[in-house]
């Protein structure tokens, strides 16, 4: 295999990995969301990396826009979600987020 | 040289990637993130992605930056007790044996595959990423707008006022 692709290829699940790894072990939300946007940029990355093998880099791109745009918004949205429930629960912390137990 | 310089953007991509995750401080973890989402810039341009590569600049390593830091700063979550430290160390301390085994075997196993991947794209001419966004992909478009929409006014609910509600 060409050494770039493999590369390539290492360093995109490498990051998804990370993500992964973070999403799993961590109890801070923000750093949830950062685990989420590394992951994001991996796929980001095996989008051009689909365009760049099969000589359509311009179909990519867009994909790659598009998913540019939703990870925008995911991040508002959660950065608003999370100072929300700062300022209700004094702390980010998942495990003392337990308003909706029954 | 090209090839060279995408692997070095690689690399420095990923440990940049994996210092945002093991960072104790929530700053740090977002200036790693934004500087691994530059090094991805980087990246896109070198394989001739170059309006994917200004989006992802300008974008993800500008303006969510800017929204982690907001966080951040709103919530001062960097300020933690002892017990969270030890916690934390605990937590990540495993994570650079994972990515170097899981790095080392995923080469191994593509360098030893039957697989041929070459690259074989030349950089996108205007005019076909043109074509490709604004006729092959309209519907997009318009779903990408009703999503801006969407979250603009999660945002505007989410900051109301308790005395507006």
């Amino acid at each position: 295999m060409n050494i770039v692709s493999a590369i390539i290829l290492t360093a995109a699940l490498l990051m998804i990995i990370a993500g992964m790894f973070c999403l799993v072990r961590t109890y801070n939300l923000i750093r949830i969301i950062i685990a989420i946007e590394l992951a994001m940029k991996a796929i980001t990355l095996l989008l051009v990396f689909s365009g760049w093998v099969n000589g359509n880099l311009a179909l990519a791109q867009t994909f790659v826009i598009t998913m540019i745009v939703l990870e925008v918004i995911v991040a508002v949205v959660a950065a608003g979600i999370i100072v929300s429930l700062y300022r209700k629960n004094g702390n980010v912390d998942i495990r003392e987020l337990t308003n909706l137990k029954g | 040289m090209q090839q060279f310089f995408i692997v070095l953007c690689l690399v420095l991509m990923v440990l940049a990637g994996g210092a945002a995750v093991m960072f104790r401080s929530m700053l740090k973890s977002s200036i790693s993130l934004a500087v691994a989402s530059a090094l991805l810039a980087a990246v896109l341009f070198l394989m001739g992605a170059y309006w994917a590569s200004i989006f992802e600049l300008s974008v993800c390593s500008g303006l969510i930056t800017v929204v982690f830091v907001s966080a951040v700063s709103l919530t001062n979550t960097d300020r933690c007790s002892e017990v969270r430290v030890r916690e934390h160390k605990a937590r990540v301390a495993v994570l650079p044996a994972i990515l170097i085994f899981a790095g080392a075997a995923l080469l191994f196993i593509l360098f030893n595959s039957d697989f041929n991947i070459v690259a074989s794209a030349t950089p996108a001419s205007f005019s076909a990423f043109k074509e490709a966004l604004w006729s092959l992909r309209q519907a997009d478009i318009l779903g990408q707008i009703i999503v801006i929409l969407a979250g603009t006014f999660a945002v505007i609910v989410l900051f109301k006022e308790r005395d507006n509600i």
